[in-house]
């Protein structure tokens, strides 16, 4: 028997049983005989293999047209026996039903603030440094002209491991260790977490998070630091943002300042990061020649930012993870 | 530090406002804020009492009439100071005190009452609310309130920062004032040298070691304690503070005058009159002023009559020596003590006052002797005392005023913008810094106050402060230093990325916890030494406690599906030193709940294991390009544990389902498995690969074929596609299972299909050769694992 008559003969062979076809059980059946793993389709590609080579390319398409064919066919008659079979079907007619409720991830917003603030200072050319929560006092304090018993050491309340072993109470321990490590040219930022011994309330908490900037090199002037520190607050805080720069005081910079910047709704000034020329005496800590260098520094706290941003009245928020709170974001 | 705008006042002249002031000094390196500004008051005015009545149902109320010189107004009044005749403080219906305080009309126990007589605290003047605020006769009555208490009570409270000693008292800010406007600074009191009517002298004795280097010492007889003179108490009100007495008034005034701290002892409570300035011995009770005793150490350095401590030298004085009402002579001590020394001293005792915080930060030696004389000369203008002793000044102090150069070039490097040299020359005028112009810079004498002023860039700071760092144009020439910008931690931003856009929210969590909660996790922890609670009291050893948390406060608020993340450090000791404290950056999940909820589309599907495997075989996959396999374990809090490990059996996390007792013993809600993954981070940082080299996709077609076996129930289906993939690496692509199905009849048994895929990368598939994979495949599994091959 040619080929051609064992596809028409299976064609019209199918055709009656699928349309006798009454109950599942009877499907079946037919699949096995037809498309099964021993089935006529199955066979039929057996003997198509033991076809010469110049035949193959017009058998080979018959016979996938044919298996198709019966595939498609008998999909059918399985969705006419059982309408459920395909899962949604019973739904998919109304569309007015609502879509998956999929779960609302996403990124805790001092994460997103970090990640904004990481994002503009790298535009400009700063990497990004990590150092150690806990530190010795040496590297949180002194190299950064804190001596032990300076009043300075009030500005900050401590939590200590050991008397010589405290929980960083600022980012700025990084900079020391990256200078350490590092001649200059220097153009950073430090993140992380930093503690405060401070009774938590609404407005404080024991730990907060801080970005920090440090930029030693040959040249960089106060001048230059009050247009980058202008140019990060214009692209965090939107263009026009009105800002000023007053006097303050850190041992680790001079000269010292504070930036602020005009909330209208409160109709008040708020201030949001120190500043200032990085301390020679920071940089002699480290080795570096005060004389031929020179750079500034900044700091600022997240929480803060975000709070401004978002409009978070109680810092605890961000700390209690309240799923409520952080789909929101 | 609360300054007085009239007190300012004695020393300069000005015309601001306690805002325009408060701005002013801000932006000069003093932040303040104004506390009392009355010309901000609206409605109040001087009124005077016409009656008070008491009323009728109430005994400590009275009910007055109070006239504005224009009406008369009922007001009930619970002071017990209020009487017919007095001019008074009269807020209207429709004012505001400070505070937001506002007056409407009100009902006081039946009688109705039009406004407040108003006491001194209500005005923001002082704490005092014993009574109503009493003022004098000949105010007018109907003027506003601003005109007769302005003047003297207008307030700011200036925020000093620890390097600037030199501002703590209204001379000190009185100089910044003048030198912002340009003003001449005036003397208010002349100091003279007052000469002794008595030949008596004080010996006083100094420590050897430096902590105390000027002690001036002198005696006055013949003096009168009694009220202060009403100028007196005015300035001291005018700052909030109460008036004692004119002895101790006094000294009280100097400090907040010109910044030095005096002390005054009762001469006859002395053994002798004899100071010796020495260290205490260890374990020392003194009686201190504020009745309160404290153990001394060996580094606090105590005044003693050579037989008792009369003083914790510039912090406090003793309760045995204090001046009282009957006393009639006093020894006046005016001193200078090391800062370090005070620093330590009030530190251990916790015990801070207004004359340590001013020793701490640095007094002024050369102002000793001026505060010396402008005491005695108070005392006998105000308590009618003479100067009864030589004086004695107990000095090793060098008092030769130190010399600091400013360089034109380092001002102008360091600034970025050129300041002209009259500019800087008027501010140094303006600062008492003395100089002489150089060809290159200044050559500056820094004043005796200024002790702060040491290096050129401490020049460099008063200079900018005091010509507007508004002045300063920035500068934008940065882009020149742009470098590549590094940041380690990037692929863990990715991380986060993918797991919140897969519905995972990001939490932060406390790091310090409580010792008993961390101890559970098995891990030794580091704990704080003085932690401020004890519920944390011990940094976190592992995130799952945090994230545990989490998922019992969402489920006790309503949300019990939990998918959660945590990326942060974790600590561990190891030993004692700091170098043996692991800090380890941490990376936590944690699943409880559904994904899905049932609904009109599905039945639901669980937040589970199987999820967490997905998600970390899809993570590592996508991200760091490494294939990871599970392998089984054990873990102290997980009832099922399983490492991940990458190709090179590297393990990079793991994966588990935290025991149900674990849970139940630390009180975490929850109504299903609980699973929790930890992502190795420096595995994941070093791995993370975002060059991707693309591989040809193949156009040879897929086959794929069903295998249905059945099999023991206990049969591992893991090991099984691994038995079946490893028959033919190259040309099987992937074996899943699709269907597990176990019947009743046959528990020990389960028919599982496997759907397998077929791909020659190089040429089409031909059937012989899947067919040749399929029948090993049978044989192996059928003999490997007891199984069937069931007919199709």
């Amino acid at each position: 028997m040619s080929l051609d008559n064992t596809i028409k003969e299976i064609q019209t062979s199918f055709r009656s049983d699928l349309s006798n076809c009454k109950t599942t059980t009877d499907l079946e059946n037919i699949r096995i005989t037809y498309l099964g793993r021993k089935g006529k389709i199955t066979i039929l590609f057996d003997d198509f293999a033991k076809l010469p080579g110049s035949e193959k390319p017009k058998y080979g398409k018959a016979l996938n047209v044919l298996k198709t064919d019966l595939t498609i066919a008998f999909n059918q008659k399985m969705n006419e026996l059982n309408p459920n079979s395909s899962g949604s079907n019973n739904n998919s007619a109304d569309f007015s039903l609502p879509g998956y409720d999929l779960p609302k991830g996403s990124l805790h917003p001092l994460e997103q603030i970090t990640s904004e603030i990481k994002s503009i200072f790298q535009s400009v050319g700063f990497s990004v440094a990590y150092g150690p929560e806990i530190d010795d006092d040496y590297h949180n304090f002194e190299a950064l002209n804190v001596p032990k018993h300076h009043p300075a050491r009030d500005m900050q309340d401590t939590f200590f491991i050991d008397p010589n072993t405290v929980l960083r109470t600022h980012t700025s321990n990084v900079q020391i260790h990256l200078m350490e490590n590092q001649d200059p040219p220097i153009r950073h930022i430090c993140c992380g977490r930093v503690f405060r011994n401070e009774a938590v309330s609404y407005k404080s908490f024991c730990l907060f998070n801080q970005v920090e900037g440090l930029v030693v090199n040959e040249s960089s002037s106060f001048a230059e630091m009050k247009g980058t520190l202008e140019y990060f607050v214009e692209e965090m805080f939107g263009k026009g943002t009105k800002m000023r720069f007053r006097p303050s005081y850190f041992p680790f910079t001079e000269p010292s300042a504070e930036v602020d910047i005009w909330n209208d709704k409160l109709n008040q000034w708020m201030e949001i990061l120190g500043c200032g020329m990085v301390n020679p005496n920071v940089l002699a800590n480290v080795g570096y020649d005060n004389k031929k260098y020179q750079g500034f520094a900044f700091g600022m706290g997240i929480e803060r930012i975000a709070m401004i941003k978002y409009g978070i009245k109680d810092i605890r928020l961000f700390y209690q993870n309240d799923k409520r709170f952080l789909e929101q974001f | 530090m609360k300054v007085s705008l009239s007190w300012l006042k004695r020393f300069v002249d000005f015309e601001y406002s306690s805002s325009e002031l408060a701005d002013k000094l801000t932006m000069q390196g003093f932040e303040s804020e104004v506390v009392t500004d009355f010309s901000s008051l609206q409605h109040i005015v001087v009124g005077e009492v016409k009656s008070a009545e008491k009323h009728p149902d109430a005994d400590k109320l009275k009910v007055c009439t109070v006239t504005d010189g224009n009406d008369s107004y009922n007001v009930v009044c619970g002071a017990p100071n209020v009487d017919k005749g007095q001019k008074i403080v009269f807020a209207k219906v429709g004012a505001v005190l400070p505070g937001d305080f506002k007056i409407g009309k009100a009902k006081i126990r039946g009688v109705e009452s039009f406004g407040m007589i108003c006491s001194e605290r209500e005005l923001g003047i002082s704490e005092e609310h014993d009574g109503i605020m009493v003022l004098d006769h000949s105010c007018e009555v109907g003027v506003n309130i601003d005109s007769i208490l302005g003047e003297a009570y207008d307030a700011i409270d200036v925020e000093i920062t620890p390097d600037k000693a030199f501002a703590l008292s209204h001379r000190g800010i009185a100089r910044e004032v003048a030198a912002m406007s340009g003003a001449k600074l005036k003397t208010p009191i002349e100091v003279s040298k007052i000469t002794s009517k008595g030949k008596d002298l004080i010996k006083v004795s100094l420590d050897k070691d430096g902590g105390c280097t000027r002690y001036i010492a002198g005696t006055m007889k013949n003096l009168t304690v009694g009220p202060s003179p009403k100028w007196l108490t005015d300035y001291l009100k005018s700052v909030g503070q109460k008036s004692i007495n004119n002895l101790v008034d006094i000294s009280n005034f100097m400090l907040l005058e010109i910044g030095h701290p005096t002390h005054i002892f009762d001469l006859n409570k002395l053994s002798k009159p004899t100071i010796e300035v020495k260290w205490a011995k260890k374990g020392e009770k003194f009686d201190a002023l504020d009745e309160e005793s404290y153990k001394l150490d060996t580094d606090h350095l105590i005044i003693t009559d050579s037989v008792n401590t009369i003083a914790l030298a510039g912090i406090i004085g003793g309760k045995d020596s204090a001046v009282s009402e009957t006393t009639t002579e006093v020894l006046i001590e005016s001193a200078y003590f090391n800062p370090v020394v005070i620093r330590k001293g009030s530190k251990k005792l916790n015990l801070l006052s207004e004359a340590s915080r001013r020793f701490e930060r640095g007094a002024d030696p050369e102002a000793t002797l001026e505060a010396f004389y402008m005491i005695v000369g108070l005392m006998t203008e105000v308590a009618g005392g003479t100067l009864e002793s030589l004086i004695t000044d107990e000095s090793t102090i060098d008092t030769t005023l130190h010399k600091v150069s400013l360089s034109e070039d380092k001002l102008l490097k360091y600034t970025g913008q050129e300041i002209d040299s009259k500019s800087v020359g008027s501010i140094l005028d303006g600062l008492y810094i003395g100089y002489d112009k150089s060809k290159t810079g200044w050559d500056c004498t820094i004043p005796s106050f200024r002790h702060d002023v040491v290096h050129e860039t401490d020049l460099i700071e008063e200079v900018l402060r005091c010509y507007g760092y508004e002045n300063i144009k920035s500068s934008y020439s940065f882009s020149s230093q742009m470098q590549y910008a590094n940041d380690e931690e990037q692929p863990l931003f990715e991380l986060k990325q993918y797991l919140s856009s897969l519905g995972f929210n990001q939490c932060y969590n406390n790091s310090l916890q409580d010792i008993e909660e961390v101890k559970a996790f098995g891990i030794t922890p580091v704990s704080v030494m003085n932690p401020s609670s004890e519920r944390m009291n011990t940094l976190r050893t592992t995130l799952h406690r945090g994230l545990l948390e989490n998922l019992d406060f969402n489920f006790k608020n309503g949300s019990a599906n939990t998918l959660i993340y945590e990326h942060g450090t974790v600590f561990e000791k190891k030993g004692d030193t700091l170098k043996d404290i692991d800090q380890v950056s941490n990376f936590s999940c944690l699943i409880h709940g559904n994904f899905y909820d049932k609904s009109v589309h599905f039945d639901g599907v669980e937040n589970n294991f199987f999820l967490l495997k997905g998600i970390a075989t899809n993570a590592f996959q996508t991200l760091t390009k490494a294939k990871v396999k599970f392998v089984e374990d054990k873990s102290s809090y997980c009832d099922i544990f399983y490492r991940i490990v990458d190709n090179k059996k590297n393990t990079v996390g793991s994966i588990g389902v935290i025991a149900g007792s674990f849970l139940d013993k630390l009180d975490i809600a929850h109504k299903t498995d609980v699973c929790v993954m930890d992502i190795n981070t420096t595995f994941f940082t070093e791995h993370f690969n975002h060059s991707v080299k693309v591989k040809d996709i193949i156009l040879y077609p897929v086959v794929t074929r069903d295998l249905n076996f059945k099999l023991d129930s206990g049969a591992n289906l893991g090991e099984v596609c691994s038995a079946m993939k490893s028959v033919n690496q190259s040309i099987l692509q992937d074996v899943w299972p699709v269907d597990i199905y176990q019947s009743k009849e046959e528990k020990s048994k389960k028919n599982v299909l496997f759907k397998l895929s077929f791909q020659n990368i190089k040429k089409t598939l031909e059937d012989n050769e899947v067919n040749a994979i399929i029948t090993e495949i049978i044989s192996i599994v059928t003999k490997k694992f007891n199984a069937k091959l069931r007919d199709n």
